[in-house]
């Protein structure tokens, strides 16, 4: 930070630069790129390298659709040039030679429409001729590609990241083979004879470069936008709280089924919208254009530029096509002229461009043991703290507010909130609930200890549908949730953290907190991709209520809005878990060992924040095992020891329970 | 041929390729038992054998045109090159291990998978650059020696890539079950912390697994050239992939289950050529690595893999 400050001063231009806000920085920033992108064929550069430039558009759609999946989602697909070749050949069959159908009046409306032509044939019946509008097949390229997209990743949504990646080679080793082998389709390996190039208003795009060069860049920009949007977007943020922790996420009310099928269906899209592009402009497509090697020379790409990454995907994905299409080719020129030069008969042939793989391979072996972000990585803009704010006092006895609380005093509503009645679960031979009966009354503190092992955590994991009971019921104010899955539980006003911290360690406090809010917010991927006036309302409202919420922590989470969380301290990581979980206005709050690691004025601290919760009518379950803690602030204490309720009462009934005693102390030897 | 003796004459062709695949997919599942992870590599680790035992065959004087051996000097041959390729091809899985996987083991998420696509590209490429893009013939030493059983034949080059591939297994299993480093090797799959504070030396166990899974992708290889009576650089990947099917079929991480699958595999795809044209029997295995992944990924006989939290 203080390099580039000083830097910053000694430059007055980039000191105003950086005085823009970033928002609007970014702005100038792509409508600069936008016009050079736009300038650019007309710079007297060689035509061959607009050409270069238009299919390397087609990689760089490739990649920004693999870095849906890969990078945002986190869900490894091998065989993402599958859908490539989905978008191909579907407007490859709707615009060529290749199928051939009779004639029948039912294909009238779409002559009428110009989409197909009856075509006469000597001494045979008439046949008719697809020549669909390329503008319309995009739309339907990409629509069929996400029904794919979700018809492949479907069979992957229970499997775990490396078997996933395999099916995913499945499916697309598949695709190409039944290209070569379905002929009647695709014409098999000889390739579907004489795509129809795009036409606009009567302009036929032909077999210049140029026009595909301006139709690959829409098509880019397009892809960016969407990309950038959706990242920074509730869309964005559930699919990367599912890659940061799956469970945790489901914990949150994010539905890992919806999200990631949603992931597999925009970025198979975005292929498919990268293969109707790349069959019209090359008139013709083989299934050896859509093998793993173009897979992984995709995967290459967004893994080189960093995964979730949009302005490092575009980067990798520009300059690794220009090194197939160009780079390498003109080295090799240099380089035979050197061998010639020097007499070396290996370097006067050598072919650089046969090296490709091998670079690729190297490419991602070198990533990954040494950079595995990328070269272009997210950019995380981390303001620095002041030493005020870095030494942060524990403060105690400050009032809290949080303006959607609906403070109940205690013992008003005649009817519990939760009700357990005969709750069992077994691994294996060993119970760790059986039949647990339990009752937690409205705007109480209830803690439940017990000793290592006794079933404390295994209730909190079943209360939240995280684990499957095998009996009992829950019920929360008199409805039934044991059966519900954990996002539904959620979004009806059970909250938990646990007891390994489960934050989603690459997101900022700030991005942890509002995937607290998922469930009250409603964007769904076309409100974030178009942010309407209603979803920049719900943001705004979003971001209001987290701060609100990180309020309550005084000066130790505000801070430190923008840090990611890894970086945080312990204690400030149990605080963000805590402040995650009441985002989501529970009605019960269940906290698992919240103290753990914390020091005795953090403690404190903490259990005041606890007994205010109370006062704002959020009844809390705590499981603790710093009994001193547990005697202060409980109204009630339960106690479990091998999944069996052994106590209940009040702090000072339970700590001279007999039994209680027992199971901590071990049994005492009596006098027979 | 009745039917019945074009089936005989399949499940004799099916199950000299199955001990290919078993071999093959012995290697996959160890790698995967031990360190869960999907090693790719393994697949070009197999084909670089190929042309380790093509080139010692090559140094020996033994080119595409030579004749067949008999006797003393068949079987000496025959040792020697797998004992070469054997140790050549383990040792480069061990490098493969120690400069590119230890670096990322232990790393969460997709980097170590991604890392062994990198490393078999490299090598596959390497191959490439060095040695041609041209299919080599692979010397015939073995006699073209014929049995009939009913009306189905069988090769002497079938009888022994049987009897070498059992050989091989048996020694495997011994290894796996009564000796002090397959004891280790099993404790550090079932938990490698574990295993470390027992004083298992945990980075050795994995160099030797990969020693272990690399040779026996050698001996593979071997079958492939001799049996297919060439190679090429990209023989790999789908060789590669039915034999990590086989593995998957079998129960991944379960030894004895890769042989069988293996086996299966085999048969399927010399029983499935016979059914349905060649091919189709891409999409077929395909098919069956996906259902099984999804339905069972157990595998067929259900045995639980060590699963690390």
């Amino acid at each position: 930070m203080d390099t580039e400050t000083s830097w910053a001063a000694t430059s007055p231009a980039l000191a105003r630069w950086r005085a823009i806000p970033l928002g609007r920085r970014r702005q100038l920033l792509s409508v600069v790129l936008l016009a050079l992108a736009l300038a650019f064929p007309f710079t007297g550069v060689n035509p061959s390298h607009v050409d270069a430039a238009a299919n390397a558009y087609t990689y760089v759609l490739l990649a920004l659709g693999l870095n849906i999946v890969v990078g945002f989602a986190g869900l490894l697909d091998l065989g993402y040039a599958a859908f490539f070749a989905i978008g191909a050949y579907t407007y490859g069959a709707a615009a060529s030679f290749q199928l051939k159908p009779a004639w029948s009046e039912a294909w009238a409306p779409l002559v009428w429409l110009g989409q197909v032509s009856r075509v006469p044939v000597d001494g045979q019946p008439d046949i008719v001729q697809l020549h669909f509008s390329f503008w319309f097949m995009l739309l339907v390229g990409a629509l069929i590609c996400a029904v794919f997209g979700v018809l492949f990743g479907a069979p992957t949504l229970r499997l775990r990241g490396d078997y996933l990646a395999i099916v995913t080679l499945g499916f697309g080793e598949i695709v190409p083979v039944l290209a070569l082998n379905l002929e009647g389709l695709t014409n098999g390996a000889m390739g579907l004879p004489g795509v129809r190039t795009p036409r606009l208003f009567g302009f036929d795009f032909g077999f210049s470069p140029l026009p595909y060069y301006f139709l690959g860049l829409g098509l880019v920009a397009l892809a960016v936008v969407v990309s950038l949007r959706l990242q920074e977007s509730r869309v964005g943020r559930a699919w990367m709280a599912i890659r940061e922790d799956e469970l945790a996420a489901g914990a949150m009310g994010v539905s890992h089924v919806h999200y990631k099928l949603l992931a597999f269906a925009m970025g198979a899209a975005v292929g498919g919208l990268a293969g109707v592009f790349y069959v019209a402009k090359l008139t013709t497509a083989t299934p050896d254009m859509f093998r793993f090697p173009v897979s992984v020379m995709i995967l290459v790409m967004v893994v080189l530029g960093g995964m979730g990454s949009v302005r490092g995907v575009v980067i990798a994905a520009l300059v690794l096509s220009f090194l197939q299409s160009t780079i390498l080719q003109e080295l090799t020129g240099y380089v035979n002229a050197l061998g010639r030069q020097i007499g070396s008969g290996w370097l006067a042939k050598l072919q650089l461009i046969n090296s490709l793989e091998l670079i690729f391979g190297v490419i991602l072996v070198l990533m990954m043991l040494f950079r595995r972000e990328g070269l272009f990585p997210s950019v995380r803009r981390v303001s620095a703290l002041t030493r005020e704010q870095q030494a942060a006092l524990p403060s105690r006895g400050t009032t809290v507010t949080l303006s959607w609380a609906d403070p109940k005093p205690a013992g008003a509503s005649p009817r519990p909130l939760l009700e357990i009645e005969g709750l069992t679960k077994r691994f294996g031979g060993v119970a760790a609930a059986d039949s647990i009966d339990l009752t937690v009354r409205a705007g109480e503190i209830l803690s439940v200890i017990g000793p290592n092992g006794s079933g404390k955590t295994t209730l909190f994991n079943l209360i939240t549908g995280l684990a499957p009971r095998d009996a009992g019921v829950i019920r929360l104010e008199g409805e039934v949730i044991s059966g519900l899955r954990a996002h539904e539980i959620v979004q009806r006003g059970v909250a938990r953290t646990f007891q390994n911290i489960r934050l989603f360690n690459n997101l900022s406090v700030l991005e942890n907190m509002l995937v607290g809010e998922h469930t009250r917010l409603r964007a769904g991927p076309l409100g974030a991709i178009f942010r309407p006036p209603r979803v920049r309302e719900e943001e705004r409202r979003a971001v209001e209520s987290a701060l609100e919420v990180l309020d309550l922590f005084g000066n130790r989470l505000i801070p430190r809005l923008d840090h990611p969380v890894y970086g945080l301290s312990y204690a400030n990581r149990r605080r963000t878990e805590i402040a995650r979980a009441i985002m989501t206005r529970p009605k019960l709050l269940l906290l698992d060992e919240p103290a753990a690691g914390m020091n005795p004025a953090e403690t404190l601290e903490l259990m005041d924040l606890v007994k205010a919760l109370r006062t704002l009518g959020i009844t809390i379950v705590l499981i603790e095992h710093k009994l001193d803690v547990v005697m202060d602030v409980s109204d009630r204490v339960v106690v479990l020891d091998h999944g069996v309720k052994i106590a209940e009462g009040k702090p000072v009934q339970v700590r001279n329970d007999e039994k209680v005693i027992e199971a901590y102390l071990g049994r005492r030897r009596r006098a027979a | 041929m009745s039917v019945f003796d074009v089936f005989l004459q399949q499940l004799v062709n099916g199950i000299a390729l199955g001990m290919m695949y078993a071999l093959l997919a012995l290697g996959f599942t160890m790698v995967y038992g031990i360190i869960e992870l999907i090693n790719f590599a393994h697949f070009s680790v197999f084909m670089t054998g190929t042309f380790f035992g093509l080139l010692l065959l090559n140094a020996l004087g033994y080119t595409g045109s030579s004749g067949a051996l008999t006797g003393l000097a068949l079987v000496g041959t025959l040792l020697l090159v797998f004992v070469v390729t054997m140790v050549a091809t383990g040792c480069l899985g061990v490098v493969i291990e120690r400069v590119c996987l230890r670096p990322v083991r232990g790393v969460s998420g997709t980097a170590p998978m991604i890392t062994t696509i990198g490393v078999a590209f490299i090598l596959i490429n390497t191959i490439l650059l060095t040695l041609g893009p041209q299919t080599k013939p692979f010397p015939k030493i073995i006699p073209d020696r014929r049995w009939l059983i009913g009306q189905a034949e069988i090769s002497l080059s079938q009888v022994l890539l049987v009897v070498v591939g059992l050989v091989l297994m048996m020694g495997l299993n011994y290894l796996v079950r009564h000796t002090a480093l397959g004891k280790a090797m099993r404790a550090t799959a079932q938990d490698m912390d574990a295993a470390k504070m027992m004083g298992v030396d945990v980075d050795r166990v994995i160099i030797l697994t990969f020693f272990l899974g690399s040779a026996l992708a050698g001996a593979g290889s071997l079958f492939f050239g001799f049996y297919y009576g060439f190679t090429a650089f990209y023989i790999g990947y789908q060789t590669g992939l039915r034999a990590f099917t086989s593995a998957v079929l079998g129960g991944i991480g379960n030894i004895p289950g890769a042989v069988v699958g293996g086996l299966l595999i085999g048969l399927i795809q010399s029983l499935g050529g016979q059914l349905l044209e060649v091919k189709w029997t891409d999409v077929i295995i395909f098919s069956i690595l996906i259902i099984v992944l999804v339905f069972r990924p157990a595998g067929l006989f259900g045995v639980q893999t060590p699963q690390k939290a």
